[in-house]
């Protein structure tokens, strides 16, 4: 991996030594304050910019409050920026409507979860399933994709069994299938080691890099765990609320439009 | 199966939650019996008096039930007033000479001089055996909640008033007052009336001449209203009353007690309600996570408010449901107690029990309606940081 030390700022401006390929994620000039109280507010992202291009793996990186996690939300259309782009699969998703939301979280947008966030009174299958339900299909097809999607992940085995069945390894793997039922372009994982034992976590790292290159699916990871960074085309670093150096070959969009003017919100 | 497991997550919870609707539903079925069993023996009573009027003597009050003797005589000159077709004579009476408490219609003997066949439309017909004829003595038709009471077969006796009388029919159900009526003949009726008369009354009047209404038939085409006042107006020292007069005399008695009746089970029903608000409130304070998981899927506003209403509404049928078949037993066995004295005491009719799980439902959807919308409203991300 290089290490190409960049500013976000720089990162959009730049188009000289640059990988011009197809951005499947991108996001410019990202802001978000969180208001703590009357006078008391945290700038979570304050203009942050960055490209991720159709079928890497990458890694988002930085000490705890970086904002890496609120970027990565807001990828995934689960929070809104106060200012700045977000497109995903050529389209700007940061104003959507909630039924455009929707629409994205089922049909383009897979998450995986520290905690494994998997609904503690449902089975394996029908967490799977449910999303895929959600997406429109029968019961009964929903059934049979999460089926497929649990035999992908090495737990067809495991499909009746509830979370509280399950280890923390089997849990995110399901977690996994369930991002992937619905064959999305993109999944997003916010620490999806963080919960696991060595052991687990390479099973779970291996998994996603295996599909990711098998598939062709896109993984957005942010993690603390260099192991996920090294499994990873790219890793991106995060400081106080904006890209710092990318590790890895920079990525310009030419298929995301230059905005006609940048807001760029709470820029120190 | 799934919305099931959700809805008893909380088992006390929720079972709390199911009872306080059963205990509204329970209410609400148990009084809304008593005042339908009351509704049906009003709306026979205005079926009853909807196309005649009752001549009493003029002494006697508004829909009092009277012995006062009303001369059999007097037949004739009510027939001659113009707009009347036919008029008839009767007799009722209680059957317990003290009267007594009663929910409802009391217990009466009855008998008439058959003048009235053809004209009255008010028909009963028979369960067991036959009707009375006008050649018929000593003999008796038995209403059937009233047989239950005296324990009449066809064929056995019956003591009214002392006296013996053969039981020849019992009569279908008609949910109102001839349910708690015995049928003899007038000759017989008149002999039960004249021995309670006191001495020096029965010194003036002859058996034959009692009676204690004249019941008028119109013409066809004559209001029995009108006919009232014409009666009134053309013979002297009679009481006529319409069936008008009837209808807002039970009505109005009748509308307090059902306000009072739906009220209070209304009040219990609220009370549920509330504790379904509270419920569904927490449930969704404590699903927060699933609920920012389920957004995160891609469940959109409309699963999400379905999803809680349907739970919602699951508490509102169980908790109907239950309360309903309580009542119902309730109702049944209250009833089967009260048969011997001849009472029938709640009618649960199939509007009702529709009503009272429908009304549980309109409740849990309603009341879940709030906590629904806060969760379909909640950001994605601030749920699933919840814990």
């Amino acid at each position: 991996m290089n290490d190409h030390e960049t500013t976000d700022t720089e990162t959009a401006k730049s188009e000289e030594g640059t990988d011009t390929m197809k951005a499947i994620v991108s996001v410019r000039d990202l802001a978000k304050r969180y208001q703590l109280g009357k006078e008391n507010y945290v700038d979570a992202l304050r203009g942050a910019s960055v490209n991720v291009q159709a079928g890497e793996m990458v890694a988002i990186m930085g000490p705890s409050g970086c904002g890496k996690s609120t970027m990565l939300h807001m990828m995934g259309c689960l929070d809104e920026p106060d200012s700045g782009e977000v497109w995903v699969n050529d389209r700007r998703v940061d104003d959507l409507g909630a039924a455009a939301t929707t629409k994205l979280l089922r049909e383009e947008i897979g998450f995986i979860f520290q905690g494994f966030n998997l609904i503690s009174t449902m089975s394996a299958l029908d967490n799977v399933a449910l999303a895929a339900q959600y997406a429109g299909r029968s019961r009964r097809e929903a059934q049979s994709l999460a089926r497929e999607a649990l035999e992908d992940v090495g737990l067809a085995g495991r499909a009746d069994h509830r979370p509280g069945e399950l280890s923390g390894g089997q849990q995110q793997r399901v977690a996994i299938a369930r991002a992937l039922v619905n064959r999305p372009v993109v999944i997003m994982g916010d620490e999806p080691t963080g919960n696991l034992d060595s052991a687990s976590s390479a099973e779970v790292i291996d998994m996603m890099r295996e599909i990711n290159l098998t598939t062709g699916t896109t993984f957005i990871l942010v993690t603390h765990d260099p192991d996920v960074a090294e499994a990873c085309d790219r890793v991106i670093h995060m400081k106080d609320g904006v890209v710092t150096h990318l590790e890895g070959p920079e990525v310009t969009s030419t298929n995301i439009p230059e905005p006609a003017r940048r807001e760029l919100a709470y820029a120190s | 199966m799934r919305i099931l497991r959700n809805v008893f997550r909380r088992r006390l919870r929720a079972f709390l939650t199911i009872f306080g609707i059963t205990i509204g539903v329970f209410a609400l079925v148990v009084m809304g019996s008593m005042a339908e069993k009351i509704n049906l023996l009003i709306d026979g009573g205005t079926r009853y008096y909807s196309d005649k009027v009752i001549v009493n003597d003029a002494s006697t009050g508004m829909g009092e039930i009277t012995t006062t003797p009303i001369s059999v005589g007097r037949v004739q000159e009510i027939e001659g007033v113009e707009g009347v077709a036919r008029a008839s004579a009767g007799i009722y009476m209680l059957l317990d000479e003290e009267g007594g408490m009663s929910m409802g219609v009391p217990q009466g003997i009855i008998g008439g001089d058959f003048r009235n066949v053809g004209y009255e439309k008010f028909e009963l017909t028979m369960a067991d055996g036959r009707d009375l004829t006008p050649e018929d003595r000593g003999k008796a038709v038995v209403g059937c909640d009233v047989a239950k009471a005296l324990e009449a077969e066809v064929g056995g006796t019956v003591a009214l008033r002392g006296t013996s009388f053969e039981v020849i029919g019992i009569y279908d159900k008609t949910l109102t007052a001839p349910d708690n009526t015995v049928v003899i003949s007038m000759e017989d009726v008149q002999g039960l009336l004249f021995a309670q008369l006191p001495a020096i009354v029965q010194q003036q009047v002859e058996p034959s001449q009692l009676a204690t209404s004249i019941t008028a038939y119109p013409e066809p085409g004559v209001d029995p209203d009108q006919l009232a006042s014409t009666i009134e107006g053309a013979v002297p020292g009679v009481k006529a009353t319409g069936p008008q007069a009837f209808t807002d005399q039970f009505k109005s008695a009748t509308k307090i007690f059902n306000s009072i009746i739906f009220g209070v089970a209304l009040i219990s029903l609220l009370v549920g309600g509330l504790s379904v608000v509270n419920t569904m409130t927490m449930s969704v304070y404590e699903r927060t996570r699933e609920i920012g998981i389920r957004k995160a899927i891609g469940a959109s506003h409309r699963q999400i408010v379905g999803q809680f209403l349907t739970e919602s509404a699951l508490i509102g049928f169980l908790g109907g449901a239950t309360g309903l078949v309580l009542g119902w037993v309730t109702t049944l066995v209250v009833n089967t107690l009260m048969s011997s004295s001849g009472t029938v005491l709640f009618q649960l009719t199939p509007r009702l029990a529709i009503g009272a799980v429908a009304f549980a439902i309109v409740l849990g959807v309603g009341s879940g309606f709030y906590p629904s919308l806060h969760a379909a409203r909640l950001r994605p991300v601030l749920a699933l940081r919840y814990e």
